[in-house]
């Protein structure tokens, strides 16, 4: 207690009122002083003689000051005001060093801030939902087919028999048009469990959330609002809340507004977009819905203390019970899979980001070893300085408190810089950032990531710091006091060429990873991805209004836009398809497949995604027959039972791939809720078109004609020659023309489609590349400066030599040999390295192995070929030292 | 030549400003420091400078409060007085002493009677 007081007194003392506690002291010990002299004169002393007898008494007046001050205050504080002080004073008296060692440091930490934002953001920080870490997603699993959506009956089965989750929600992202008094709008629907809102919000932000009696059949139709949508069609009124609002036809009445932050963070491939405009309870009692049709995406809440793993084992037990209970969910070979959502939407970006985090960290030691290397140069010009203190009684403790003080003020200003940099950096990563990073919403610089920043500063001023000022301080006073400053190079350029080798090592690996990364790349741009999105335009119509409802009448709408878009001039061909490849915005349809009469247990086993296109679809996007034929009019018409697959599930069912005029059993006269299954003839194999990834066939493909499976969303793909911004004014006239009550939205180039895949790898190529080429840098001017700094150190030995007749090209060997073996002995630790550390990196490569040979020796011969040009400068001006200058030098 | 003094054992300064505060009532440093040289009649020896230091400290830790004041001779000085929590450290503190005392004074008397 009384301790603690005295921590406040002192801390208390450090900081306030300095001079009048000073002046107290001083006028405390003058009073002592005086009445200690005056009783002397009164016992008889001269006044001069009573002042000196005095001050004897006292003893030491300055030391009891310096002791009563450092009662009074923080020592440890003070000493470091002091050094601050001084350190401030060097830095400012050797700008150049300072200058180019903050902007090392600043560079280096920099690059960690902005990495730091991003793993932070997307591997640490948790979602912004209550209880995130207890949320978990819920796969369906049928047959060898994973991460499937769950059936009506599934999600019922699990919210009824659960003992381990709190609660389960599901959603399906739908799309809709609003009508009314405004002008159409397309909007994306989320249909959620009435629980499911509540499950990933605290409230919302106008009225309520669902009530359990709003889903299901009969019920009142509720509608609850995005912010966005809220604000844009309703101009963000509060009196939003009890009024009507027009969908597809029917009336919702407005029960809530969700908060403006609020976003669905579920996985990629999940076909849950982040942003919903508006959510709407389940119309249909999900446990009576046939268990053959899987749609809803699960989320569930396990109950505090409840590990994955029991989550897990309670779930196969589930599915067991439902496999009994339910003869679909038995010829499916339904599993569940429980896997936390948060590790479940990050799995993608993980090993990224991991790596690219360790990247940086190298940058940073790189740029911390050339800082060092700075210090060394400068400690040796301090080195009498350091001497001096020493002699005078410092102990060594001391001068390396003092000089650590220094390269932490150093990298602390550096820091500063670094979080400019960072910020700046952060901007250009979001720019480049993959799809999937952008579905977890906002990146910024935050306090985490300022303490990031300050603990690294911190640590690389120790870390840049510590060698040169053992080193400064390991003196023999009396030699380097005769020496006068004068130095011996050899033991200091050892650490030196340890700091190049180090710098060289890691700078390898960095380009090694860079090299992968950009053969990665540029194998995802030679991709063939069974179709040519150049020139190809591509937009969503949804007919979905009461006018649709038949299949006929959806037929012929589609028909006729299709033939008065191909009718526009430029334009050159039309296709009509239910989902463009790459396109996240729609839930995926897949299923599964067999050759009709294959055994019992070959049935089940694999799906294929399913397509419904009007024929022309082909030919629009330039995707290849392998065989047969393309759909037409005829097929459409008479609602013929055919169907086109590709090359995947050609081969799949019959092993020599010869499927036209086979019949294959798949799922056909599809509409929302309906569908049947049965042997369905071939007509024509395609190509397959990369549709999920551009590198992996993710599932083969069936195209049915739309007849077979209506579908109220429909994309069409238009080839032109013209540009977008000429064609989407006359494309909109068309639709306008059939249906002015329907927009077209998602008006995009395919290329874009195709881009956005891209983008996980352009974002670790341009990063790696980035880091690559900042490592490059630094460990060039490393090497730079060792060498010409040697070169420098030792004119007087070079020009000895010359004089003594050594050869000016052995010289340049010599010079050229010396600086060269740290950056060979560092070739060599990279090497060895980057063998621990690409295979780590192998999962996010493609089209290159991660030992490739090429890769290798190109990463290395470039390296070294730029060490040797960071050795010729200084080694041609060794050659050049006149021997005459060089004796009297120093 | 005076017989070598006893130099003040650092804590145990602690206990006889805090017992002189306590005997005399408010008393400015120099008070302080001649009270303690006559009570132990110049037995041991105060390094007056270590005196206020130890004041300092005192004070920070809530056991003396400071008052500047005027003394007798009309001169301007800072004057200690014992505070509430000051009275009763000087009471633990007396008391420790006085167990250490006492058994440190057994180990002696044991060792002689040997």
């Amino acid at each position: 207690m009384s301790s603690l007081r005295e921590t406040f007194a002192r801390v208390a003392g450090f900081f306030w009122r300095r001079r009048m506690l000073e002046e107290n002291l001083e006028a405390e010990l003058r009073a002592h002083l005086a009445l200690a002299a005056e009783e002397k004169v009164r016992a008889g002393m001269s006044p001069e003689e009573a002042r000196l007898a005095a001050r004897r008494d006292f003893g030491g007046l300055e030391q009891a000051k310096e002791r009563y001050r450092e009662q009074r205050g923080l020592p440890f504080a003070d000493t470091l005001v002091n050094d601050l002080r001084y350190g401030f004073r060097m830095l400012r008296k050797a700008r150049g060093f300072t200058f180019v060692a903050i902007l090392t440091l600043a560079i280096g930490i920099g690059a960690n801030t902005a990495i730091f934002s991003v793993v932070h953001a997307v591997l640490l920080a948790p979602f912004p939902y209550p209880n995130a870490e207890r949320l978990a997603i819920v796969w369906s699993v049928y047959g060898l087919e994973g991460r499937a959506p769950a059936a009506g009956p599934e999600l019922a089965y699990l919210q009824e028999r659960s003992k381990l989750f709190e609660e389960f929600g599901g959603i399906w992202a739908q799309s809709g048009a609003l009508t009314g008094e405004r002008e159409p709008e397309q909007v994306k629907v989320g249909q959620v469990t009435w629980n499911f809102l509540s499950m990933l919000s605290a409230k919302p932000q106008l009225g309520r959330f669902f009530r359990a009696e709003e889903q299901g059949f009969s019920a009142a139709r509720s509608m609850i609002l995005s912010d966005a949508l809220w604000r844009r069609r309703f101009g963000g009124d509060t009196q939003v809340i009890g009024k009507p609002v027009r969908m597809n036809g029917n009336s919702f009445t407005v029960v809530g507004v969700m908060p403006a932050d609020f976003r669905i963070i579920f996985p990629e491939g999940s076909s849950v977009p982040p942003e919903m405009d508006v959510y709407i309870p389940f119309p249909a009692d999900l446990a009576k819905q046939p268990a053959d049709q899987g749609y809803i995406r699960v989320v569930g809440r396990l109950k505090r203390g409840v590990t994955p793993q029991q989550a897990q084992s309670e779930a196969d037990e589930m599915a067991s019970h439902m496999r009994k209970q339910f003869p679909a969910f038995a010829e499916q070979e339904l599993k569940l899979q429980v896997v936390p959502l948060h590790g479940d939407v990050v799995r993608n970006l993980r090993p990224a980001l991991l790596a690219l985090f360790s990247g940086v960290g190298f940058v940073l030691v790189i740029a911390c070893a050339n800082v060092a290397n700075l210090l060394l140069s400068r400690a040796s010009q301090r080195q009498r300085e350091v001497t001096l203190r020493i002699a005078m009684g410092a102990t060594r403790g001391r001068v390396i408190r003092q000089l650590l003080t220094e390269s932490v003020l150093l990298s602390c200003i550096g820091g500063a810089a670094a979080v400019l940099m960072g910020s700046w950096a952060l901007k250009l990563l979001l720019a480049l950032r993959p799809q999937e990073v952008e579905r977890l919403g906002t990146i910024e610089l935050d306090f985490t990531a300022f303490g990031f920043t300050l603990a690294l500063s911190v640590i690389a001023g120790i870390l840049c710091g510590i060698a040169p000022a053992l080193r400064a301080t390991r003196v023999n006073l009396v030699e380097s006091l005769k020496e006068g400053g004068r130095n011996v190079a050899g033991a200091r350029r050892d650490s030196r060429s340890v700091l190049i080798v180090c710098e060289v090592a890691l700078g390898f690996v960095l380009l090694i990873g860079a090299g992968l990364m950009m053969q990665t790349f540029a194998g995802l741009l030679r991709v063939n991805p069974g179709f040519t999105a150049d020139g190809l335009l591509t937009f969503h119509v949804s007919a979905a209004s009461r006018k649709y409802e038949t299949p006929e009448a959806a037929t012929d709408f589609f028909r006729k836009l299709q033939k008065n878009v191909a009718a526009v001039p430029e334009v050159e061909s039309v296709g009509v398809v239910s989902h463009l490849p790459f396109d996240e915005s729609l839930p995926n349809w897949y299923s599964y497949y067999w050759a009709e009469g294959a055994p019992k247990q070959e049935q089940n086993t694999v799906m294929a995604d399913h397509r419904s296109v009007f024929p022309g679809y082909f030919k629009s996007i330039g995707a290849s027959f392998v065989a047969g034929r393309d759909f037409d009019d005829y097929d459409i018409k008479e609602g013929r039972e055919v169907v086109i697959v590709d090359e995947v599930v050609a081969e799949r069912a019959w092993s020599n791939g010869l499927a036209v005029g086979r019949k294959l059993n798949i799922e056909h006269k599809v509409s929302t809720f309906e569908s049947g299954r049965g042997g369905v003839e071939v007509i024509g194999v395609v190509k397959h078109v990369q549709s999920h990834s551009l590198t992996d066939r993710v599932r083969g493909q069936v195209y049915l004609p739309y007849p077979q499976a209506v579908r109220p969303h429909m994309s069409l793909t238009v080839r032109s020659k013209a540009a977008p911004e000429t064609l989407v004014p006359l494309l909109q006239a068309e639709v306008a023309k059939l249906d002015k009550d329907l927009p077209i939205y998602n008006v995009q180039p395919m290329s874009a489609y195709v881009e956005k895949a891209r983008r996980e790898a352009r974002f670790t190529t341009t990063l790696s590349g980035a880091l690559a080429l900042i490592a490059l840098l630094l460990a060039c001017t490393g090497i730079y400066g060792v060498t010409s700094y040697s070169v420098q150190r030792r004119t007087n030995e070079l020009g000895t030599r010359i004089a003594l007749g050594a050869q000016r090209s052995d010289i340049f060997a010599m010079v050229l040999r010396e600086g060269m073996w740290p950056v060979a002995a560092g070739l060599t630790v990279g090497l060895a390295l980057s063998f621990a550390l690409t295979p780590l990196i192998a999962g996010l490569l493609f089209g290159v192995r991660a030992s490739d040979p090429l890769t290798l020796a190109g990463s290395g011969i470039f390296l070294g070929t730029v060490g040797l040009l960071a050795c010729y400068l200084p080694a041609r001006r060794a050659v050049r030292v006149d021997p005459l200058v060089a004796l009297r030098y120093e | 030549m005076t017989p070598p003094r006893g130099e003040v054992l650092q804590g145990t300064l602690d206990l006889i400003v805090l017992k002189t505060l306590d005997a005399m009532g408010p008393l400015h440093g120099y008070g302080i420091a001649m009270r303690i040289q006559q009570v132990s009649e110049d037995l041991m020896k105060l390094n007056q400078g270590t005196l206020y230091p130890a004041l300092l400290r005192l004070e920070q830790r809530g056991w003396i409060s400071s008052k500047w004041g005027v003394s007798e001779n009309n001169r301007k000085a800072k004057y200690y007085t014992l505070t509430k929590s000051g009275r009763k450290q000087l009471v633990a503190e007396t008391e420790s002493w006085e167990r250490m005392a006492s058994v440190i004074g057994r180990l002696i008397a044991g060792a002689e009677g040997n």
